[in-house]
């Protein structure tokens, strides 16, 4: 985090520097080599979980522009997943959103942060529809997939969980404000074992949202009662006002979703989110972190608790 | 303790079994010495008692017999009795020729008078100077005096002697307007450079737009980046050894400019006349000071950024055989970021400190030594503030270091250096402290210790009329110490305890066949060894990249180079040119591993890769040295690349700093005495990237996969940059001197792409995503003025 800041501002006084620069559009090459695999799928144990899914889909090349037909043809068909927890092997089911009900369809619109009256690509996913597998802390589950002739394979584990503390809301620093509040809670973090922590952020009942930052692992304050501010990533957005920067309005309800995740899940969200916040002039690229084994992505387990409260101190 | 260490493991038996063929080399030399008579001295500048390194002193009826100063100004050249006609030369100096009878050991100072003083060409007359880059066995060797350095176009009228030696084949950039430089293929950390005698790890000001060294404070430039003496040691391509002028021990003096982001000053003169000097030279840049009342109104008052340099030396000659230099450098930028309305407060500051004291003495008239006492301290720390969070980041450097060194000057054929250096080292990872309320956290790296040994012997020697060699060894150790907890064993060391030792064995052989009185061929092979390592995730090298020294996880970088060279001069030395093909065989290199994350709270040895690399390049250069027009001409066809078993599976890749061609044109032109025009032109082949070549969806957002590292080119980089320098009436006066440098960088505003970067807009929901690329360039044509005076 804090190479992190060290990185924005020095990219920031380079931006001061570069009031001369100029920019040019082109295109980069196409990839010789052509699609690969993408595996976006969860599975989650604790308070409330979401059914185990996996989103399959290919890479796009490099276009100017990208369509929604374009991304409906992007979901792959027909594959054969299934999820093994050592004893018992669920197969998923291929579930579009045109199939559904509109009720059904807007419940699960809703999981993914969606308005589905506003949805434009027709969205896939394969799920455990029947709820066969029950997730469980400190268990490993194993992901194969098999499409194509092409077999992909993944494995996650399912940590223990680490509940938030002393969830409350303070003034935030600075000129004072009345209708703005910062976020505040602990963790009690185990000690002896490396942790690693993931948090989404929903408002007013909206979809859940992460900010550009929204791993950590806990190398600073192992085994320690760690207090630390959460950010609204809502208010983290590029269009919001800078003086708003991840702060809650009160009045509102804000829910936290926090979760604990393995090693490989952490590498993946924490290259991911690298890589989105060091481009610039001096930034090397940074190549995802992957646990799928034939593609890009990640199998990712969590476990899980909710929050949620109403914006007020 | 530490000298006994050293004596020890294969460094003792390979130097016991070496020993005794250097005492009989010395024995043999000494007695062919018997008989002869010694001529010895310092050269000097006449105006300012500044002594000159590397000038000439030949016999005028035979150029090939004669020697030159050494780093400290002093010569020595032992001859059979009888009468001579020496030559004394330097370049951009008249020339001395003194008759000398030799029948006894003789002290005869050079005063040579600068042919250039305020004038803005370099005029190296060297009619009649010895064809030193034909005759010597030094190869890749060029030596830039600043006044040199001074005529030639700059960025924002800023004179940068690490831009400059950019212009040199061989030598590229490591961006636009980047003052960082890559030699033959080799890393950035792979140049040792050095402010008299001290390492300066960081040469950089402003994210390294602009170099650490104030050209007002510096006497000579020497880049060495093919035949590494064996005096030099710890890094694999590249010597860069920058000395700091005395101080004018004539009388006082003041010199200085205003440009348009800084201005100097430099001040010098005599403690004691002739035995005595002092020079304080400083710089800073003022953009944002002026900037403030502005900064002050807005959200962001208290922002301010500039940085500053302070150099300063002191001499004293205590008898004719005794001298004192105090010499010393501190820097520093300066970066404040503040926001009110946030209660944020960011500090940045970083720099290097050095401090060098060295000791002169001459034992007798061919025996010259000296002793060197060194400091230096690179440091970068960075604090946050926002009420109840606090972290504060620091890394850095520190070195302590005693050395001794001899020249000894047997016969004029043979110059022979031997030394000892030893080297304690602290270099502090980037350590993070800090507190969120009342929690406070710390991350787990701490300092590493290393000591670092050199020994070294070599003799250039003249056999014949037509063959020369110089032969060099140097033997050198390193021991990582405790304070330390092994990731391999778990035990605790101790602080001085011994982890691991590393030790080497560097030969470094040139040979010098001379064709005929102006041409010859040279070839060499040159061993080094690198201790210290310094690796960027970055595209350029950045304040807060760490050096890591070798320890039980990381080996020191070892590198052989092979060049072979042609050498010919023309028109009695008016043109020099030179071809020299190399091969360089790079081991044990270092690399972040794929996915690296720089998060401050890993070791980052955790994070390296090793492999291998190699370089290999031809060079031609062509030098005019005299007449009203004169410059160079340089060309590079080269190539580098690494292989990492952990990177893309081991796959062959070029090094970002791979440039196919790379060709510089420079030319100054003296038009009349009071106006000299100069020119720059560069071209090169683009730089390597890594292409993004897929696009997919995580998390609602598009994500980027990339191809093979460096797979792609950016378009060829070039550009012209032109300046004039002009003397305006009453700029010519003896005691006060000014002129006027009109410089345009980029003259004809090329769009040289500094880097590249993707911008996604996409709504999911709407099935739309916006996905562009973009190429940026920063400098565009820039004008820039500076005006500068001397008064003495």
């Amino acid at each position: 985090m804090a190479m992190r800041i060290i990185n924005c501002i020095l990219t920031a006084l380079i931006a001061l520097m570069l009031f001369t620069s100029c920019e040019q559009e082109y295109t980069p090459p196409k990839s010789p080599d052509g699609p690969k695999y993408v595996v976006e799928g969860y599975i989650e144990a604790g308070e409330n979980p979401f059914p185990p899914y996996v989103i399959l889909t290919r890479t796009f090349d490099f276009y100017g522009t990208l369509n929604p037909a374009q991304f409906t043809g992007s979901f792959i068909h027909g594959a054969d997943v299934s999820i093994k927890d050592g004893d018992l092997e669920v197969v998923l089911q291929e579930i579009c959103l045109s199939d559904l009900s509109p009720e059904l369809r807007k419940e699960v619109a809703a999981q993914f942060g969606f308005n589905p009256d506003s949805l434009a690509i027709d969205y896939c996913v394969y799920l455990d529809v029947l709820g066969q597998l029950q997730p469980q802390q400190e268990k490993s589950y194993d992901l194969r997939i098999v499409t194509e002739n092409q077999v992909i394979t993944a494995t996650t584990y399912i940590p223990k969980h680490v509940p938030l503390e002393n969830i409350h809301f303070e003034a935030p620093p600075g000129s004072p404000n009345d209708s703005l509040a910062q976020l505040r809670c602990s963790i009690s973090d185990p000690p002896g074992v490396r942790n690693f922590y993931k948090y989404f952020g929903a408002t007013n009942g909206g979809p859940l949202r992460t900010s550009f930052s929204s791993v950590v692992e806990d190398l600073f304050f192992d085994g320690k009662t760690f207090e630390f501010q959460l950010f609204n990533p809502k208010t983290t957005e590029s269009n919001v006002d800078p003086d708003k920067f991840g702060l809650y309005f009160v009045g509102d309800s804000m829910t936290i979703k926090w979760c604990n995740m393995d090693e490989a899940h952490f590498d993946f969200w924490n290259t991911l989110e690298f890589s989105n916040a060091n481009q610039g002039p001096f930034s090397s690229y940074t190549r995802l972190q992957s646990n799928i084994h034939g593609g890009l992505g990640i199998w990712g387990g969590y476990s899980v608790s909710y929050y949620t409260r109403k914006v007020a101190y | 303790m530490a000298l006994k260490a050293f004596l020890n493991q294969h460094m003792r038996t390979t130097l016991l079994r070496c020993l005794p063929t250097f005492i009989y080399c010395f024995g043999l030399i000494i007695s062919n010495a018997q008989g002869n008579h010694t001529l010895s001295g310092y050269i000097k500048d006449k105006e300012s008692g500044e002594t000159l390194i590397g000038a000439n002193i030949h016999l005028d009826m035979d150029p090939t017999i004669g020697t030159l100063t050494n780093t400290y100004g002093f010569y020595s050249i032992t001859l059979p009795e009888g009468k001579y006609r020496f030559v004394f030369s330097y370049l951009g100096y008249q020339n001395l020729i003194r008759d000398i009878e030799l029948d006894t050991n003789l002290t005869v100072n050079i005063e040579l008078v600068s042919g250039i003083e305020m004038k803005e060409v370099v005029v190296s007359d060297k009619e009649d100077e010895a064809d030193e880059n034909v005759q010597s066995t030094s190869m890749g060797r060029v030596s830039l005096p600043t006044e040199q350095i001074k005529v030639l176009p700059s960025l924002l009228g800023e004179v940068d002697i690490l831009k400059t030696i950019q212009l040199l084949p061989g030598v590229s950039s490591a961006g636009e307007g980047s003052a960082g430089f890559y030699v033959r293929g080799g890393g950035a950390d792979q140049n040792l450079v050095l402010l008299d005698e001290a390492v300066v790890y960081n040469s950089g000001h402003f994210l390294g737009f602009f170099s650490v060294f104030n050209a007002d404070a510096i006497k000579n430039t020497t880049l060495i980046k093919g035949g590494i003496p064996a005096v030099y040691g710890g890094r694999l391509s590249s010597v860069l050894d920058i000395q700091m002028k005395e101080g004018n021990n004539q009388h006082f003096a003041a010199e200085g400019g205003i440009g348009l982001i800084s201005s100097r000053l430099t001040l010098e003169g005599p403690i004691v006349k002739e035995r005595s000097s002092f020079l304080i030279s400083a710089r800073r840049t003022y953009g944002f000071d002026l900037a403030q009342p502005l900064i002050a109104k807005t959200d962001f008052a208290g922002t301010n950024y500039f940085f500053y340099d302070l150099n300063t030396k002191f001499n004293y000659q205590f008898s004719q055989k005794d001298r004192l230099y105090l010499s010393g450098y501190f820097g520093r930028d300066v970066l404040t970021v503040a926001q009110r309305e946030r209660d944020i407060q960011f500090k940045l500051p970083y720099g290097n400190a050095t401090a060098t004291l060295r000791w002169n003495h001459l034992f007798n008239d061919r025996l010259f030594f000296n002793l060197s006492a060194i400091y230096n301290d690179y440091q970068f720390r960075a604090s946050f503030d926002q009420e109840q969070l606090h972290f504060d980041v620091f890394s850095g450097v520190r070195d302590v270091s005693a050395k001794f060194d001899f020249d000894y000057f047997p016969s004029t054929h043979h110059q022979i250096k031997t030394g000892l250096q030893g080297t304690y080292h602290r270099l502090t990872p980037n350590i993070v402290t800090g507190n969120a309320g009342e929690t406070e956290f710390t991350s787990s790296a701490k300092p590493k210790f290393g000591n670092e040994f050199g020994v070294y012997i070599q003799d250039d020697w003249k056999l014949n009329d037509w063959l020369r060699i110089n032969f060099g060894l140097r033997g050198t150790l390193f021991q990582q110490t405790g304070p330390y907890t092994s990731k391999i064993t778990s035990k605790k060391y101790g602080p001085g305890e011994i982890v691991k030792t590393y030790s080497s064995i560097e030969p470094r052989i040139y040979i010098n066949t001379n064709l005929g009185v102006n041409s010859s061929l040279k070839g060499g092979i040159t061993s080094t060894t690198q201790y210290l390592h310094l690796v960027s995730n970055s595209s350029s090298t950045l304040p807060a990249d760490v050096w890591v020294p070798s320890s039980e996880i990381v080996k020191p970088q070892r590198g052989w180079l092979y060049a072979l060279g042609y050498f010919q001069n023309l028109q009695n030395n008016g043109y020099e040119a030179s071809i020299e093909a190399y091969y360089k065989s790079l081991h044990d290199q270092i690399d972040y591993r794929e996915s690296f994350v720089d998060n401050s709270v890993d070791q980052v040895e955790d994070e390296f890769v090793f492999g291998k690399g190699k370089a290999y390049g031809l060079e031609f250069f062509i030098r005019k040295n005299k007449g009203d027009l004169n410059g160079w001409l340089g060309y590079t066809l080269s190539r580098t690349d690494r292989t990492f078993p952990d990177i893309e599976g081991g796959r062959v890749f070029p090094a970002t700093y791979d440039r196919t061609h790379d060709m510089t044109f420079v030319t100054n032109y003296t038009i009349n005495p009071r106006l000299t025009a100069g020119l720059v032109f560069i071209y090169a082949t683009g730089r390597t990237f890594t292409p993004v070549e897929r696009l997919y969806v995580i998390g609602s957002n598009l994500q980027t996969d990339y191809g093979p590292r460096n797979s792609q080119r950016l378009e060829p980089y070039h550009r012209m940059d032109i300046s004039l320098t002009w003397i305006p009436k009453g700029g010519e006066q003896k005691k006060f001197k000014s002129n006027w440098v009109f410089s345009i960088y980029n003259v004809y505003n090329r769009k040289n792409t500094f880097f590249t970067y993707t911008d996604y807009t996409t709504d999911l929901e709407m099935g739309d995503a916006t996905i562009k690329a973009y190429k940026v360039s920063i400098f565009p044509i820039l004008p820039s003025i500076t005006w500068n005076f001397k008064w003495q």
